[in-house]
């Protein structure tokens, strides 16, 4: 009876104490029965082992006495729980990228980049951390959000909203772009500039190092924005207005890093796009300055492309607006979803 | 389809489910007397419902807890046994259950009759 003995032991650690000893007993007993039923004498020990295969792990069996809804966060909070999880690592991200900002901004300091992952990190899991701490509470307590009692009016069900659905993949890429450059902005600055070979030393670019709390700033917004896009999944007339102005911001940064890059060469009594190439001597090894300005040509050529395709991003975004604008005032039927 | 569930296994949970559905009613009625949780084992499964142990003992704790049964151990005999009979409450419900479960039954009948 030794092996009965310790399996009714391993059932009752896992039981509920309120009631362990009673259901420990019945368990004993029952077990006890059903050898009695099944072997005519002492039980052999292949018996018993067979018994208590059939019944099942204890651990399977101590389940089965737990109350049925013995969940960390149950089903019927669940779906909240998701809805303030969402809403608690967008405030998160919202709040990381403004501080973030407000460190460019107003911190001369260099910035340890494995300081500032370790106190995202930390944060992000205490972020995470509360809200489940608060729901597993909401649940232990049995607070049921009130979505079977209760009567309601299906009249008062909102209209459906035509989707125009975000691009997730598209998003994500921006968004990853974006952080790559601003931490190439804080924590590299000096390996922003151009390189004459692999050996030559960096020549910096003088107009992006002076702009750079103003690139982030735009950056920053534009991620900001991506975040929301891919939580709440479509667009909205917010977004939009907030999208379009993003790159309004981002098309005036671009216009700033223009004109100064402009300024500068001008300075330099360099003009023309390529007349940095056109000054090129024929033979021997051009002078650092000229490398220095021709990588600011080549920058401003970057810029030229960067501020024309964000232009028609930017165009196209304001017509789809207007669209969409036209669209809804005008019938009520059903568009096919967009990929904007 | 490359994740669906092999036919058996939905099979046996399905039918695992039908039975769960209906152990309520199959214990409740075979309580009219006190009965330990090994003889009412042994008295389904001679009426041709055999029904895993580690189901039945816990549904009579819950059918206990919601008043349905009541239960006290035994300890004439060789060794103490818990007995559980069916409550004033729990006939009350098992008439209603029954005449639920003909209407159910009927009507099933009745559909299966056309496949």
């Amino acid at each position: 009876m030794n092996l009965i003995d310790r399996y009714v032991y391993a059932v009752g650690r896992q039981l509920p104490r309120k009631n362990r000893a009673d259901i420990q007993a019945e368990l004993k007993s029952t077990l006890i029965d059903t050898l009695e039923a099944r072997s005519e004498g002492e039980p052999s020990e292949e018996q018993i082992v067979a018994l208590l295969t059939e019944f099942g792990t204890p651990e399977k069996v101590a389940a089965s006495y737990w109350p049925e809804s013995q969940y960390l966060i149950g089903p019927k909070l669940y779906p909240l729980f998701r809805m303030s999880l969402g809403i608690a690592l967008l405030v998160f991200v919202i709040v990381q990228l403004v501080l973030l900002g407000v460190v460019v901004i107003f911190n001369q300091q260099p910035i340890q980049i494995l300081e500032l992952t370790g106190d995202i990190v930390g944060s992000l899991f205490t972020t995470v951390g509360v809200v489940v701490l608060v729901f597993a509470v909401l649940q232990r307590l049995d607070v049921k959000p009130n979505i079977e009692q209760g009567k309601w009016d299906p009249r008062e069900l909102p209209e459906v909203e035509e989707k125009y659905e975000v691009n997730r993949r598209g998003l994500v890429v921006e968004i990853t772009i974006a952080l790559i450059i601003i931490a190439i902005l804080l924590f590299w600055p000096d390996k922003i500039g151009f390189r004459l070979n692999p050996w030559s030393g960096i020549i910096l670019n003088p107009v992006i190092i002076s702009t750079i709390p103003l690139i982030i700033l735009s950056l920053l917004i534009g991620i900001g924005i991506d975040v929301v896009l891919i939580w709440r999944g479509h667009w909205e007339t917010g977004t939009r207005v907030a999208k379009i102005c993003a790159n309004l911001f981002s098309i005036y940064v671009l216009s700033v890093l223009l004109t100064g890059q402009n300024a500068w060469l001008a300075e330099q009594g360099y003009v023309g796009l390529f007349s940095a190439i056109e000054a090129l001597p024929q033979n021997g090894t051009p002078s650092i300055e000229l490398v220095q300005i021709m990588s600011a040509q080549a920058f401003r050529i970057a810029f030229i492309v960067a501020l024309i395709v964000i232009s028609i991003e930017t165009f196209k975004m304001i017509y789809r607006f207007i669209k969409q604008l036209i669209d809804k005032s005008s019938s009520t039927r059903i568009l096919p979803p967009e990929k904007a | 389809m490359a994740n669906q569930t092999p036919l058996s296994e939905t099979q046996a949970k399905l039918t695992q489910e039908l039975r769960r559905g209906v152990l309520v009613l199959a214990t409740l009625s075979q309580l009219d007397e006190p009965k330990y949780g090994y003889a009412l084992i042994d008295r389904l499964a001679q009426q041709g419902l055999e029904v895993e142990q580690g189901t039945l003992y816990p549904l009579l704790r819950r059918l206990e807890e919601h008043g349905l049964l009541q239960s006290e151990w035994n300890v004439e005999g060789n060794r103490p046994r818990r007995y559980y009979v069916i409550s004033e409450m729990g006939k009350t419900l098992l008439q209603d259950l029954k005449v639920d479960w003909q209407q159910l039954a009927s009507v099933i009948e009745n559909l299966l009759s056309q496949v």
